[in-house]
């Protein structure tokens, strides 16, 4: 079972986020960067069924500058084989499409079993990289996936829908899946994972071309405003316009 | 005195005896040596005036626990003397004539000493068998959630039964021997216990006293040729393995700091300790010098607070594994069993707050909380395997430079509105000052550095804070195991800290202050590190401020684990509470207090994950604060005055009990 497992690299949910002047993308020195979310979680379960197999090989691949060898390394030291490093010199595109097809490039002749990746990056938030990929790549696809189980050369998927509600699916192998988070307990890399990390291989290849169709206009810190509204009438009159208010207008009911 | 058929018997018994006990001692010390870092023995056994002063004065036993102590050292000292006893009533016996200066009054004193102390002895070792056996003392039990082992809950008892019984016949028949010896020779006036006891014997026929005097005599010494070789097996090992662990004591800065680990090492196979050959041997001759009082378990927050650790089950735990296993151990097999099936659960390892009141209790040096730091630093570097809560701190540390993860941003917002100068900017300063992660992102902890700010600025301190580029000095990582991270962070300090020329440095967090003076140290720089209660006891002493003494109401004070056991700091917050106190207010201590202290239950990591067996450890502090009935509770540390504010409102006491800080008292009041 060869499983690769994309992983980004994104800015904590703590950390400052101070926007550039041009409002292209936000100043990258002073993030404090960490593993995207689900990608840590997609990391875990593709570890667990290389463990469960008893052999098989985990690849962590990502994309963009050499800051996110921190990323690449944090997967080594959990228990990834080894790396593919997909060198660009700034975050990347926006454009899913095309970071989609790099990645396919990157891995189709790499003969990969599996393909996860987590449900949604928390910066730019698409969602779609490891669906589209997985059409580009001519793999069966399944996104939002609870839980997996693999055997026969299938694999079966928990996938999540609306209101509680969850279907399962049988993909035939390869596949591409996208994990959400809290499918399992992601690890804390030992010591030993942490050393041998350093001696792992990190693939440094050049991201194929791609013409971007969509970018972004402005980066800008949503500017919050105070509005106080104040409820008059008799109780019954208050209490209506209360729960009209927080149903039609701030949505919270 | 003995004919020549029993001294012949003598020593043949002798030969066995002792070469039964050779085998068995030999075996100790091997098994001792199956430890990682090796005792240096010349060093240790150069420390003997140590061991000695110990041993003679028996101070360590009056620390906790005064009137046993007071016993104990009656049934030492008797023992002592007996070690002489021995050797003078073997030359008694063998030597026909020998008389130990009789007729002289160095004789006579000593006979008069052994007379008053086996009566000592034997009235101490009842009262010890009555208060085990029948009065039943519930310390010297460990209760049930505890891992100890089946055989040791039975065995220690059993051990405790033999030794008793051991000493009160051998003291015993001594005693009466000397009554027959008094009976045939005449009254001794040095001798009253015996001259009495003599008196029973009126009547009896020569013959009758004769053997009567053979018998205690026999009884006496056959007892210990046949109790030596039991001896190593018996926690009456103690007698002299606990001085010697004293002598072989490692020489810590603080006794929650371990030495440094290399982890660049290429062939380290193993990080922390895992099985029990991984302790370093000081720590495995702990376990022969534990006498099982169960000192440490008096104080220690997770046991009284009815969690699985006992620290007194670690050492009792070790040494029936060592009984059970002597000779495959010592010939060199491997222990197969990790630590926490056998000698502490790993729930027990997590309930540790390295509060350090264990190795304060230990009247034979031992330190069991440095076991459970070795088996923590396993767990995490080997195993990952800790609490869930425990790994998003690592996260939050390593990606945002604090245990909260907020961001390192805003560290330096607490000082928005005061004028506190940066290093950044003043280039460098006398002093550091170092508000710690907790003073710069908890809200009560932000009063507390804004307090410290002012009475610096008060008192003209030449000071800078690295604000935004200071990071958490990793202490929570170090005590939960995390050795690597802990580095990390140290890096990053250390480096700002030769940037900017730092020499000395205030902080309000003892944890803090533990990691920067001692943990630093160990890797090697150097900093003069000094708690604010002691910074601003020393600026009053000087006049450079003076609080008004308007505190009107009692306050009972908090000690800080990390600033008075690990740092032994117990007068400084003492004297400045006193420099608010009003003419009709005190400063009320609670029960527990100074190097008996009671801890909050933050420590050793436990501010950060939660074990949720027994009863919670805040809790029970707030409640013996409360009983004081001070309406104020002070602290000095962060952590204590988290937990504090917590035990209040889940007590709901918000009412009856507030909690300050020291230096919010003192910012009050200039």
């Amino acid at each position: 079972m060869k499983i690769a497992v994309l992983v980004k690299q994104v800015p904590g949910s703590e950390s400052p986020l101070p926007i550039q002047s041009d409002q292209s993308w936000v100043d990258e020195g002073g993030i404090a960067y960490v593993m995207n979310e689900s990608d840590n979680y997609a990391l875990e379960e593709a570890l667990q069924i290389k463990e469960q197999n008893g052999e098989g090989e985990v690849v962590v691949v990502s994309l963009g500058p050499d800051r996110i060898q921190k990323v690449i390394r944090e997967g080594l030291a959990k228990g990834a084989d080894r790396a593919i490093h997909i060198k660009t010199d700034t975050a990347g595109s926006v454009d899913p499409l095309v970071t989609a097809s790099q990645f396919a490039d990157a891995l189709k002749d790499e003969n990969f079993d599996l393909i996860f990746s987590g449900l949604q990056s928390d910066d730019v938030g698409m969602g779609q990289t490891g669906v589209i990929m997985g059409e580009l790549m001519g793999m069966a696809t399944a996104s939002l996936a609870m839980a997996t189980e693999v055997g026969d050369g299938k694999i079966k998927v928990k996938r999540e829908l609306e209101a509680g509600w969850f279907q399962w699916v049988s993909l035939s192998l390869p596949a591409s899946i996208t994990i959400q988070s809290g499918l399992n307990t992601p690890r804390y890399p030992s010591l030993k994972g942490i050393m041998g990390a350093k001696k792992k291989e990190i693939t440094v290849i050049e991201p194929s071309g791609g013409d971007a169709k969509q970018s972004l206009d402005k980066v800008y810190v949503p500017q919050s405003e105070k509005q106080t509204v104040m409820i008059e009438g008799s109780v019954d009159q208050q209490v209506e316009k209360l729960v009209d208010t927080m149903r039609n207008d701030i949505k919270v009911l | 005195m003995l004919s020549n058929l029993e001294r012949i018997l003598f020593v043949i018994l002798v030969v066995v005896s002792m070469g039964l006990a050779w085998v068995t001692f030999r075996r100790m010390f091997k098994v001792i040596g199956r430890g990682s870092d090796p005792i240096d023995w010349a060093k240790a056994l150069a420390k003997w005036p140590k061991g000695l002063s110990v041993f003679l004065s028996q101070k360590t036993l009056f620390k906790t626990r005064p009137v046993v102590g007071a016993i104990h050292a009656g049934v030492a000292w008797g023992f002592t003397l007996y070690l002489l006893v021995n050797v003078i009533d073997v030359l008694y016996g063998m030597v026909p004539g020998f008389h130990f200066l009789p007729n002289h009054f160095i004789g006579d004193i000593y006979r008069f000493f052994v007379d008053f102390f086996s009566m000592v002895v034997l009235v101490g070792v009842l009262l010890f068998v009555v208060r085990r056996f029948i009065t039943k003392d519930e310390r010297l039990v460990t209760n049930e959630p505890v891992l100890l082992s089946e055989s040791a809950r039975k065995g220690v008892k059993r051990d405790s039964l033999i030794v008793g019984v051991f000493i009160i016949l051998h003291v015993g028949f001594r005693f009466v021997g000397a009554s027959f010896e008094v009976a045939i020779h005449g009254a001794d006036w040095s001798q009253p216990g015996a001259t009495l006891l003599s008196a029973a014997w009126a009547g009896l026929s020569p013959d009758a006293l004769v053997f009567g005097e053979h018998l205690g005599w026999w009884m006496a010494l056959g007892l210990i040729l046949g109790f030596m070789p039991y001896f190593p097996y018996s926690k009456h090992a103690h007698l002299f393995m606990g001085p010697l662990n004293y002598m072989a004591q490692i020489e810590r800065r603080s006794p929650s700091t371990l030495e440094i680990m290399d982890l660049e090492d290429e062939d380290a196979e193993q990080f922390g300790a895992a099985k029990v050959e991984h302790l370093p041997q000081k720590e495995l001759l702990d376990a022969y010098a534990c006498i099982m009082c169960n000192r440490c378990q008096d104080g220690c927050p997770a046991y009284q607070t009815g969690k699985e650790l006992s620290p007194a089950a670690i050492e009792i735990n070790k040494r029936y594994y060592f009984n059970e296993h002597l000779k495959e151990f010592s010939e060199g097999a491997d222990s197969l069993d990790s630590l926490s099936k056998w000698m502490l659960s790993e729930e027990a390892a997590w309930s540790c707050t390295t509060c350090g009141f264990c190795i304060e209790a230990c009247p034979v040096g031992n330190e069991p909380m440095v076991d459970i730091l070795r088996m923590r630093q396993d767990l995490v570097l080997m195993e990952s395997n800790f609490p869930r809560d425990a790994m998003e701190v690592f996260d939050k540390i390593e990606n945002y430079g604090n245990p909260w993860g907020m961001s390192p941003m805003d560290r330096e917002k607490w000082t928005e509105g005061m004028d506190v100068p940066k290093m950044r900017e003043k280039g460098s300063a006398e002093y550091l000052y170092w508000a710690g992660c907790s003073g710069a992102y908890d809200d009560r902890g932000k009063d507390i550095s804004r307090s410290v700010a002012k009475i610096m600025n008060e008192a003209g301190v030449d000071y800078a804070i690295l604000g935004n580029e200071e990071t958490c000095t990793g202490d929570s990582a170090r005590r939960i195991g995390n050795e690597y991270l802990f580095q990390m962070q140290a890096m990053q300090n250390m480096e700002n800290f030769e940037k900017y020329d730092v020499k000395k440095v205030v902080t309000q967090c003892p944890h803090c202050l533990t990691t920067l003076k001692n943990d630093y140290g160990e890797i090697g720089m150097e900093l003069e590190v000094v708690h604010h209660s002691e910074f601003i006891a020393d600026m009053i002493k000087e006049g450079k401020i003076s609080p008004d003494k308007s505190l009107e109401e009692d306050v009972t004070f908090h000690d800080a684990c990390y600033v008075g056991r690990h740092h032994g700091e117990y007068d400084a917050p003492r004297d400045v509470l006193e420099s608010v106190m009003g003419e009709d207010a005190n400063v009320v201590e609670m029960p527990r207090s100074k190097e008996e202290s009671f801890c909050c239950g933050a420590g050793g990591g436990n501010m950060w994950y939660e074990i949720n067996t027994g009863k919670r450890i805040n809790v029970e502090r707030f409640e013996e604060a409360i009983e004081t009935g001070a309406k104020k509770v002070a602290t000095s540390c962060n952590f204590c005055m988290i937990m504090m504010e917590d035990a209040r409102k889940v007590t709901g006491q918000d009412e009856t009990m507030e909690v300050y800080d020291i230096a919010e008292l003192v910012a009050d009041r200039i």
